[in-house]
């Protein structure tokens, strides 16, 4: 990673001795220190429009009133002041989709993590063939369109012909009464319960994502020499203590890129929860984008308040993600 | 590490962005370009081409209607009319999209109950001279208190609907169950139709889903409970009364008496008539347009005397009282032939057109003389009984956010039914929050 800007400017010096003369030749053109900037500017500019300027709409629908008058301009959008945010914060939903989202995010994450390394891991010690055959295995998890992860496990986790019930009802019964309490698993409504929902958005999500952190580290394992594993089994170690004692702390790095990763694309999964749901329909169920999207677009639609929230998610990503930067950086890891 | 920073706020951002406010509206022209032609006599619009949204999934019988309602009108008027049929379920969606300047409808078929809302949104171009003349000032005023505000009418009633049980009467026949006449009759009767058609079968259907309040108010009103009234220029929530209190534990005790399951809290009548065509339903509260999807949807295996209704018992024998339902047509406020429409709606609510509208589309004629033939039929005679004592939702525009959006009355009876909450706790939070979304301004 510190790698990548000293390259950059090694490519800038070495353009400039073959620039010069010919610039000097034609008399007009671009300063050498100019060139990386202009080069920069399409890009920008792309992203300016598409990203920016939506953003800052949005922090400006937030303290505004907008409806549908206002959306197609027959009406001027109206000040309203921090009250969205008042309003946003005197609701039980936005609470209720702030713990939502959070504890999802935290199991979410970790689960990911631990598994996505567990099978990288287990990946770098496989032979070729077995090797090449589970990452692409995994990897078809991993390309599955969110909308797609969320119906197949809806089919999976259905009340009345879905496989997870029938496979519990196939258990014998003094096991499913063990483990579980209960014999009986016909018609369980898994998608019913804001908790068992969110059991089942977990899986969806850890199962989607969990591929991407194991070939990653995969990846980051084949950089390690060998001879240090070599060592460590001369030493007597074991599998455990190899992994804390030099797979981890050499692949930090690649663990911290990860874990930022994960934590953003947790913070706002949608599309998998609103096809479980089957859209917005149990409150208690929705995380902040779900609530920002009800509020924003579902009638009366309320852009304003939709955007209040999604201020406050993006903020609140934007706080979690810096501590966490910053916690690295004190503790140089990168 | 600068690169990693950078890589990682870039693409918060962009998803955030990306996520949210992927809407930037597009400037819609404000004003229609009003053409305003002469009073229309022969082919006074010949070329222009009109678009109709009609609501509801498409069905030979209202197929059959609206293809011929539209041959005649550009007989007369020389335009064309494109027909696009819209599901119930996506017309907030199709109606938010259009009213935030996307391809808009010039008339459009709209529930009595959606019209406070869409009007409040300026979605709609009033048609008051319509209802004020020929015709359509034969309607009685009273039909139309949702459509008119300060003064002016936004859509004119098209037929009048109210639900009914409709029920599987070979079932009932083979089972040899009475119709029920009562409450009790009618739990029973959905008991002993589970203990014989399998435990998956919902024995009466619990809506829990965008319509809940369809079934919810008629169990409520027939207790003598009301959702809420308007004191002086303020809505006063009515649900902690006992009276409410009765029908709501009716309504949960469809789900915990297990005469529906509960693992379908929030299914609303579309879902609910797919599981009846599949044989999945012993009963449930709709109307009459759900018959001809029915037989499209079982493939032709449930139709004629297979199914049958009967007026909802209210708990004690007798009538349950059912919701005043309605659909209307209106001219888009956006409309591209603002003339044209106006014109068509005209044609389409005439006493000719709209009372087949009506019979044809399984719904109550809004005229009093063709309502009164139609209560002489056996088969809409239940309709008519229940139209006599419909009542309707507090006419707000914020009540389809109470209603659909934030759902809290099916959120009230998620609660009680998992046992998180008391009715009387349930509703309690149910009134407050249902009183600050309609005095919201």
């Amino acid at each position: 990673m510190t790698n990548t800007p000293t390259l950059a400017r090694g490519g800038r010096h070495a353009s400039a001795p073959g620039r010069g003369p010919s610039r000097g030749g034609r008399g007009k053109g671009l300063p050498v220190w100019s060139i990386p900037y202009v080069l920069l500017i399409p890009g920008l500019l792309v992203i300016a429009a598409l990203l920016l300027y939506p953003m800052v709409q949005v922090a400006i629908i937030a303290f505004q009133k907008v409806g549908l008058p206002q959306i197609s301009g027959r009406r001027p959008a109206e000040w309203v002041g921090t009250d969205n945010f008042t309003r946003i914060f005197e609701s039980q939903i936005f609470w209720d989709s702030l713990r939502n989202t959070v504890v999802f995010a935290v199991i979410a994450v970790t689960m990911t993590l631990v598994l996505g390394t567990a099978v990288g891991v287990l990946l770098s010690k496989l032979g070729k063939k077995m090797s090449t055959f589970l990452v692409i295995g995994i990897m078809c998890a991993w390309a599955v369109p969110p909308v797609a992860q969320g119906i197949i496990w809806r089919w999976l986790f259905d009340a009345e012909a879905g496989m997870i019930n029938w496979a519990l009802n196939l258990l014998p019964d003094w096991l499913s009464t063990l483990v579980f309490g209960r014999a009986d698993w016909t018609g369980e409504p898994w998608l019913n319960d804001a908790w068992s929902v969110y059991m089942v958005l977990i899986i969806t999500v850890v199962w989607a994502s969990f591929p991407f952190i194991a070939v990653s580290v995969l990846a980051g394992l084949k950089g390690i020499p060998s001879d240090l594993y070599e060592a460590a089994r001369v030493d007597g170690a074991t599998g455990w203590r190899t992994f804390w004692q030099i797979t981890f702390p050499l692949l930090k790095p690649v663990f911290a890129v990860l874990t930022v990763l994960s934590i953003i694309w947790d913070f706002k999964v949608f599309s998998q929860l609103y096809v479980l749901m089957s859209g917005p329909t149990n409150r208690e169920a929705f995380n902040l984008s779900m609530y920002s999207y009800t509020e924003a677009f579902k009638a009366p639609q309320k852009m304003g308040t939709g955007s209040a929230i999604a201020l406050v998610l993006t903020v609140l990503l934007l706080v979690v993600t810096a501590v966490y930067i910053r916690q690295l950086v004190k503790q140089e890891e990168l | 590490m600068r690169i990693a920073k950078i890589t990682a706020t870039t693409v918060t951002t962009a998803a955030l962005a990306l996520g949210v406010a992927a809407c930037g509206g597009g400037e819609a022209p404000a004003e229609p370009s009003a053409a305003s032609t002469a009073e229309a006599s022969g082919p006074a619009f010949a070329g222009k081409e009109l678009t109709l949204w009609r609501l509801g999934d498409s069905n030979p019988d209202a197929q059959k209607y609206t293809d011929e309602l539209v041959a005649a009108f550009q007989q007369e008027t020389g335009a064309s009319v494109k027909v696009e049929w819209i599901p119930w379920p996506q017309v907030n969606d199709k109606f938010t999209a259009a009213a935030a300047g996307g391809a808009g409808p010039d008339v459009t078929e709209i529930g009595n109950d959606q019209v406070p809302l869409w009007v409040s949104q300026e979605a709609l171009a009033p048609v008051t001279d319509i209802v004020g003349s020929g015709d359509q000032a034969g309607i009685p005023k009273n039909l139309m208190g949702m459509e008119t505000i300060d003064g002016e009418t936004y859509a004119v009633p098209w037929g009048g609907g109210t639900r009914a049980v409709l029920y599987r009467k070979d079932w009932f026949e083979e089972l040899k169950i009475e119709v029920p006449k009562s409450w009790d009759e009618l739990v029973a009767a959905a008991k002993k139709v589970q203990a014989e058609k399998g435990s998956d079968v919902d024995g009466f259907a619990f809506n829990g889903g965008s319509d809940a309040n369809h079934l919810l108010g008629s169990l409520a009103w027939t207790s003598g409970g009301e959702y809420a009234v308007k004191e002086g220029d303020k809505w006063v929530g009515k649900l902690t009364d006992p009276a409410f209190k009765a029908g709501f534990e009716q309504y949960t005790s469809l789900v915990t008496d297990g005469l529906s399951s509960k693992s379908r809290l929030t299914q609303n009548s579309s879902d609910i008539r797919t599981r009846f065509s599949n044989g999945k339903v012993g009963m449930y509260l709709t109307a009459s347009w759900d018959l001809a999807t029915i037989e499209e949807e079982s493939k032709g295996k449930l139709k004629g005397d297979k199914l049958a209704f009967f007026p909802l018992p209210s708990k004690d024998g007798g009538e349950a009282q059912a919701f005043l339902g309605g659909n209307d047509i209106a001219v888009w406020g956006t409309a591209k032939e603002p003339e044209a429409a106006k014109e068509f709606v005209k044609m389409a609510t005439n006493k000719d057109w709209g009372v087949r509208y009506a019979t044809e589309g399984g719904l109550l004629p809004v005229y009093p003389e063709a309502l009164a033939k139609l209560a002489e039929d056996p088969a809409q005679a239940p309709f008519a009984a229940a139209f006599a004592k419909a009542k309707a939702f507090p006419a707000d525009p914020n009540w389809t956010e109470a209603n659909e959006t934030k759902a809290v009355l099916q959120n009230a009876a998620r609660q009680v039914i998992e046992g998180k909450a008391t009715a009387d706790e349930a509703l309690a939070a149910a009134n407050t929050e249902l009183e600050d979304i309609l005095n919201q301004s």
